[in-house]
């Protein structure tokens, strides 16, 4: 007994197959004696077939039926071929219409690829299983390797399977030997449709199964009128686009993607559903270290191609940690991740996106303008999962107007352009094709491949997303610089302040609902008054164990100079939604400087070369890490501590902070 | 026996269904007639009989607790083989009542398929029903009277296989198969000799089924090397005199 959960009361349809039944009036009407395709006997040695038809004529009656041209005729050929209501003699695995003289048949409608007759795989056993009594055992490869694994998983129905094969056979017997011959080149072409062997292209692709017969008639009911009534209305309120508008946008999309549609222009190095040679897939992989010419023009098409392509992803990424400023792409990832994370895990997220990038001197604060932040703030009160929705967007914009052209002017782009591959066209003989076939294996499992992405995610968290954006005087002393360095005393404080010019804070609006604040606060309050405590001992954490500091740790540190300092501190130093391209005031020099010891000292394990020292005079952060580095000054940092891991703020005496 | 009486059962069933099968295949297309419709109905009947009767045999016989294990695990074999011949015989109704809607005879506008079949399915009918030769006695319009017949068992059939779920517990894929892969060979050896007489290669498919007549060509190998055989030997013999003469 087969276990059927939907009783099959006609309930498994297949979306795409509504053309089944117009096929089926075709090829009625192809039977017409008189207007009907010409049918000629098929002379064998001994017998004679009747009812066999020539491709030309399939054509060319297809052509003088629908008024079309012979190439479309012969597309339509191809289609009734590859749905298999016609069947070619000859070349019985080439699923396609030769408009010449080979010969093709008539398939009986019992084997006509139906709506709501699924192909059963106790059928295909008994086939193969009469195939096998027929051949003598000699079956084809493909047919051998089904036919084990049939026997592998339907097991308790194999001695039915067997009788059934023989009984099948011996009534075949019974029948003449011109229809036993007919019949058996019949049931051979339904399952070369159905289980197409390796190399024939199948047309019953059909993907999921609907719970609606597509052919049937709908009963015009009134509720039929009135979701018909209601479709008007709504598309009389749709916004419209002009013509020329949309259709200027529909050629611009199909010319910039046109090489990159592989139904249109052949893939490098081959299309691997075709050859089943899966280069073409390796290439592409994820994580692969180079990626190929065509992915990387993908990239240069728009900013979300880009951010789409992980590996594109990662590049950007790259770029924005030399820039410093990789907090806007971790802050939209995080959005990603809210979005579409599951459920349970929501509100544990808001409120580490909120700690990480939105708190007044969080760690990786991003510079969203005070409106924005304030719907956020407040909405943040009520997490759903959009309701980072208006900040995700706008820091999106920011990126793709800001970084994103910069990024393709930059080095990093420029080396993996240099770099990416452009692999050969591949060009296989027709043994090849049935080598590769034979080679197919199926590829990692899904867990496995979730396991290592969380793996590596795991791997990147602890290795720390090491940008410093804010390394705002207020937020110097701060414990949630903890993870990338001890805490701090309150020494630097004092001299970081005078030097930072006060500009009114975007925030600023935002620090009077110190309310959402406090309770965000309430896991930390205990961790703020650990903080104070460690701040002592913070010298003696070493550099190790501070890039090992989890994440969670930081995070519950992070919103703790929120109270603790927010009265000492004065505006934000983050320009009030200005395009930030203000030039620090203080020297170059000392802008460049702290920032590479800082990047070193938050990278330890990352070698930055000195020429790296790509501090975009217009990003936002700049004005951050200036302000703050303006604050820490030069003192102690020199050139020569690159190695060194150094609190910026104890800027007194450097070894402290290495140790 | 219980045991015996069923397997014989159940072949005759499997045979049933095989020839329905063969005979609804030939629904539609130019070997479709009114002696099909009918052969349909009196094969369909004929299984219905057999199916009805393998049932309550079956029912009876697993509903028993008191058979020992080896007993249990053979009768749920059989039931398993049962409800696969009920569940092959169930779809073949079903589309056989659909390509007889589609097809009727009597309208000359709808044309059969001409799928190259014309020959009759007499000797399949007749297998099915183990009679030597098929009586015909219908009337002309039984493909529109036979449907709602049809339509009627099938439903039947339906309810049975429902009914037979909820009282029979077995669990089909515990049941341990006894034939193995391949087993379908061991006894063809017997099939192969239909029609040994007929040369019959199938040009359609040049290469790989000279098949078609395969289990002929076997036989028609070994007769040929034997008189080979023979003639050389008889060659030999005379050569033999003649160079001894």
């Amino acid at each position: 007994m087969t276990i059927r959960n939907v009783r099959d009361h006609g309930q498994r349809y297949r979306p795409r197959m509504e053309c089944l039944k117009k096929v089926e009036a075709v090829m009625l009407e192809m039977q017409d004696p008189k207007t009907g395709v010409k049918s000629q006997p098929q002379r064998l040695v001994i017998t004679t077939i009747p009812h066999v038809i020539t491709g030309e004529d399939i054509v060319t009656w297809l052509a003088n039926r629908y008024s079309i041209e012979k190439e479309e005729a012969c597309s339509l050929g191809t289609m009734l071929v590859a749905f298999g209501y016609i069947y070619p003699i000859q070349d019985h695995k080439r699923l396609v219409i030769k408009p010449d003289a080979s010969l093709y048949r008539f398939q009986t409608p019992y084997f006509w690829p139906a709506q709501q007759w699924p192909v059963e795989d106790t059928d295909y056993a008994i086939y193969l299983a009469k195939r096998n009594i027929r051949k003598k055992g000699m079956l084809e490869m493909h047919e051998q390797e089904q036919y084990n694994s049939l026997h592998k998983w339907m097991n308790h129905k194999w001695d039915f399977i067997v009788m059934q094969a023989k009984e099948q056979y011996r009534a075949g017997k019974e029948r003449k030997k011109p229809d036993r011959v007919v019949f058996d080149c019949q049931e051979r072409a339904y399952w070369v449709v159905h289980r197409p062997p390796p190399g024939t292209i199948s047309a019953m692709d059909y993907g999921l199964e609907r719970m609606v017969d597509p052919n049937t008639e709908e009963k015009q009911t009134s509720d039929y009128f009135r979701r018909i009534i209601i479709f008007t209305q709504q598309s009389i309120m749709r916004p419209r686009v002009k013509s020329s508008v949309s259709i200027g946008a529909l050629v611009k999309y199909s010319i910039t993607y046109y090489k990159h549609d592989p139904f249109l222009t052949p893939c490098l190095p081959s299309n691997s559903w075709v050859t089943d040679d899966v280069t073409f897939w390796m290439l592409n992989m994820t994580n692969v270290e180079t990626p190929t010419k065509m992915r990387v023009e993908r990239w240069t098409f728009s900013f979300g191609e880009l951010l789409s392509d992980p590996r594109g992803r990662a590049d950007f990424r790259l770029f924005l940690k030399k820039e410093f400023s990789g907090e806007n792409l971790a802050f939209w990832e995080a959005c990603e991740d809210l979005k579409w994370g599951t459920a349970a895990t929501m509100n544990e997220k808001a409120q580490q996106i909120y700690k990480t990038f939105l708190a007044r001197g969080a760690p990786r604060w991003i510079n969203i303008d005070g409106k924005t932040m304030e719907v956020t703030v407040k909405s943040l009160k009520h997490p759903h999962r959009y309701v980072l929705d208006a900040a995700q967007t706008h820091i999106f914009m920011l990126m793709k107007k800001d970084s994103y052209g910069r990024y393709l002017k930059s080095p990093v782009f420029k080396d993996t352009q240099k770099r990416a591959i452009d692999p050969n066209p591949h060009r296989f003989s027709v043994t090849q094709l049935e080598a590769n076939a034979r080679k197919r294996r199926p590829s990692l499992s899904p867990i496995i491949v979730r396991q290592q992405e969380e793996e590596e995610r795991a791997r990147m968290a602890t290795s720390g997303p090491v940008d410093i954006t804010q390394l705002c005087r207020f937020t110097a002393p701060v414990p949630h610089l903890a993870v990338y360095s001890g805490p701090l005393s309150s020494p630097p404080f004092p001299i970081c302040l005078p030097h930072t010019p006060a500009c009114p804070s975007p925030i600023s609006v935002t620090i009077d609902s110190t309310p959402s604040d406090r309770r965000w606060e309430d896991g930390g309050g205990a961790g703020e008054r650990e903080a104070v405590d460690q701040e002592g001992r913070g010298m003696a954490v070493s550099s190790r164990s501070r890039v090992a500091l989890s994440l969670g740790r930081l995070l519950r540190r992070g919103c703790n100079p929120s109270t603790v300092f927010a009265s000492l501190s004065p505006k934000c130093p983050a320009p009030a939604g200005t395009s930030s391209r203000v030039q620090p005031i203080s020297t170059d020099q000392t802008i460049q400087a702290p920032p590479r010891s800082i990047a070193n000292f938050f990278q330890i394990k990352v070698d930055i070369p000195p020429e790296c020292r790509i501090y975009p005079i217009d990003s936002e952060d700049e004005e951050e890490s200036g302000g703050a580095s303006k604050g820490i000054g030069g003192e102690g940092e020199t050139e020569g501590q690159v190695k060194e891991i150094i609190c910026p703020w104890e800027c007194l005496t450097p070894h402290q902070g290495a140790g | 026996m219980g045991k015996d009486e069923c397997k014989t059962m159940l072949d005759a069933l499997n045979k049933v269904t095989a020839c329905y099968r063969h005979l609804v295949i030939a629904l539609g297309s130019t070997s479709d007639s009114q002696n099909l419709r009918e052969e349909l109905k009196k094969t369909r009947k004929k299984a219905q009989e057999l199916a009805v009767a393998n049932r309550t045999k079956l029912t009876a016989l697993l509903k028993d607790k008191t058979t020992s294990k080896d007993d249990r695990a053979e009768y749920e074999r059989l039931w398993v083989l049962f409800t696969s011949s009920m569940e092959l015989l169930e779809v073949d109704m079903k589309r056989s009542l659909e390509l007889g809607q589609d097809f009727p005879l009597k309208v000359p506008t709808r044309h059969f398929i001409q799928t190259g079949m014309t020959g009759s399915t007499t000797t399949v009918a007749a297998r099915a029903m183990s009679v030597q030769n098929m009586k015909y006695d219908a009337d002309s319009n039984i493909d529109t009277t036979d449907l709602k017949e049809l339509q009627a068992e099938i439903t039947q059939v339906g309810q049975m296989m429902e009914e037979m779920q909820m009282k029979v517990q077995v669990a089909p894929w515990a049941v341990e198969a006894k034939q193995e892969a391949g087993a379908e060979l061991k006894s063809t050896l017997s099939i192969g000799n239909s029609s040994v007489g007929v040369i019959s290669i199938c040009e359609e498919e040049p290469k790989d089924e000279m098949d078609e007549g395969g289990d002929d060509n076997g036989m028609i190998t070994c007769v040929a090397g034997f008189m080979f055989i023979v003639i050389v030997v008889i060659a030999g013999v005379l050569g033999y005199f003649v160079v001894g003469g």
